[in-house]
């Protein structure tokens, strides 16, 4: 019976939401650094051809900023004992990369543009939604102080 | 014993599950419970068609009724395989460089603002006919940069200014805060047009998939606000019946990129109940559709909301709106911006410029 008594609350859990499926801390720690990895590849390579000097400017805050972005993530994944796998890119990524390669002049500026706006719509998403639930406190952290910089890219973009 | 009635009824508040639950607002909310697999085989597509899906395939996307929101956002898309078939023929993959873009606010959330297409080629000072576009994505999913193709063909080939809608998304902003979002945007229009080149008298209204529901639901909010009425409505494979019998929900049911179990997946994230889905403004076949414009309603016939569009034109017939409803054989969801890579596409495009472009003429 007291067993009984003592189920009430865990009965009552069922009325709750059902629980959140934040991203494991691995696939946190995998995507962002995909995401990353792309963001510096496509970035170095625009700035080997763009002549335009905001596009040269915007690309090279990228591999600035999604370099630190990656050393950030994994020190807090050290701290929270999350295995960093070296970082590879998505087959979309892979796809994006050829389609810069396959491009010159301004259309590979073109084309880095739109891919960006697309991709930081994204990160944003990921870091957002790791940052409010995530399950590794220092990761959790590290998104959470990722996500004003990717902000930040989206309002730059908007000018673009 | 004690132990086993624990069991029991812990067992029993599992099935019970979360049916009194608050929606949940989270990105990281749990998909619903997936509905049966089909046995249904979709008809077959176009070859140049399929030459899309194979490429949307080859980009391994995930189911996106088994993913939380967050991961089916960053999903490749249907528009991601379509351009990377592109650069497959050899073609570009840039954005046509004929039509320029500006990014504007039109409110005060971050999500609130609209991409503004324009042909490169028009004076600065002209003043041109303007479209209002609504992307789709079940209102979870996608943004104005997944779905650049459409407003960019619009754009060139109507002379006009296309003003792409960004609205907030669901599950975080769940019904009808997109409904809300697509009318001020198009008050914001009218208001403001005049200010970047556009003529206020001459606006119409289009939009693909959700954003195909959100121009039909503008129009109607128009009426009823007494605000100037748009010169036409294109709306492309809308949500527009919540009906689960449909015969396309049935046909297409393990169609791609669109099947039937992702119909139910957006509307658990931007339902804030069940009755929602009832509710006019989404069920558009039973909204009041008397005195709106002309209505063009393109659709796939490989697609779960095929019949959605069939029987939204029947409503609006019925209503004694003028309307003109086709039916692409061979597309499948998503075709419509194809044009540069897909046939019927390039044909539906053409229809539809050819229904737009005598109601934006002076």
């Amino acid at each position: 019976m007291k067993l009984v008594h003592a189920l009430i609350p865990i009965l009552m859990l069922g009325a709750t939401p059902a629980a959140a499926q934040v991203m494991a801390p691995t696939e946190y720690v995998k995507t962002a650094g995909a995401s990353d990895l792309y963001e510096r590849q496509s970035s170095e390579l625009v700035m080997q051809s763009s002549q335009d000097p905001k596009v040269r400017a915007f690309a090279q805050m990228m591999v600035a900023h999604h370099t630190k972005s990656t050393a950030d993530v994994k020190t807090a994944a050290a701290r929270s004992k999350v295995a960093v796998p070296p970082p590879a890119l998505t087959p979309l990524q892979t796809e994006l990369i050829a389609q810069l390669r396959s491009e010159s002049g301004p259309a590979r500026d073109a084309r880095y543009i739109a891919q960006q706006k697309a991709a930081h719509g994204q990160a944003l998403a990921v870091q957002q939604a790791y940052a409010t639930e995530g399950t590794a406190p220092p990761l959790k952290a590290a998104a959470a102080a990722i996500v004003p910089v990717v902000q930040h890219h989206i309002q730059e973009l908007m000018k673009m | 014993m004690k132990a086993s009635i624990a069991v029991a009824l812990l067992a029993m508040s599992a099935l019970a599950g979360p049916a009194i639950a608050q929606p949940s607002t989270s990105p990281n909310a749990p998909p619903p419970a997936t509905p049966r697999a089909s046995s249904a085989k979709p008809a077959p597509a176009a070859a140049d068609m399929q030459a899309v899906l194979d490429a949307h395939a080859a980009l391994g996307p995930k189911p996106i009724e088994t993913l939380t929101p967050v991961k089916a956002r960053i999903q490749p898309s249907a528009a991601d395989a379509a351009i990377a078939v592109k650069r497959q023929k050899g073609m570009s993959t840039a954005p046509d460089p004929a039509v320029t873009t500006k990014d504007l606010p039109y409110g005060a959330d971050p999500m609130q603002y609209a991409r503004i297409y324009r042909p490169a080629s028009a004076p600065s000072d002209a003043i041109l006919p303007v479209i209002v576009y609504y992307h789709g994505g079940g209102w979870v999913i996608a943004d104005v940069n997944t779905y650049d193709a459409t407003p960019r063909s619009l754009s060139r080939q109507l002379n006009a200014l296309v003003v792409s809608v960004e609205y907030r998304h669901a599950p975080e902003a769940k019904f009808p805060a997109q409904h809300d979002d697509a009318a001020a945007a198009y008050a914001w229009v009218l208001k403001s047009a005049v200010g970047w080149g556009g003529d206020a008298t001459r606006v119409a209204l289009a939009g693909e998939s959700a954003g195909g529901n959100l121009a039909i639901a503008t129009a109607i909010q128009a009426r009823d606000r007494g605000l100037t009425k748009p010169v036409h409505i294109l709306s492309v494979y809308p949500i527009a019946n919540s009906a689960t019998n449909l015969p396309s929900r049935m046909d297409s049911a393990t169609a791609k990129p669109l099947n039937t179990a992702m119909l139910k997946w957006f509307g658990h994230y931007y339902a804030r109940t069940p009755a929602d889905l009832q509710d006019p403004r989404i069920n558009l076949v039973t909204a009041d559709l008397k005195g709106l414009p002309p209505v063009t309603i393109v659709n796939a016939q490989i697609d779960p909301l095929r019949s959605d569009g069939e029987t939204l034109a029947a409503a609006l017939r019925s209503a004694g709106v003028p309307v003109e409803q086709r039916t692409f054989e061979g597309m499948t969801h998503e075709f419509f911006g194809m044009a540069a890579v897909v046939r019927g596409a390039f044909d539906a495009q053409a229809w539809a410029v050819s229904r737009l472009q005598p109601a934006l003429a002076k």
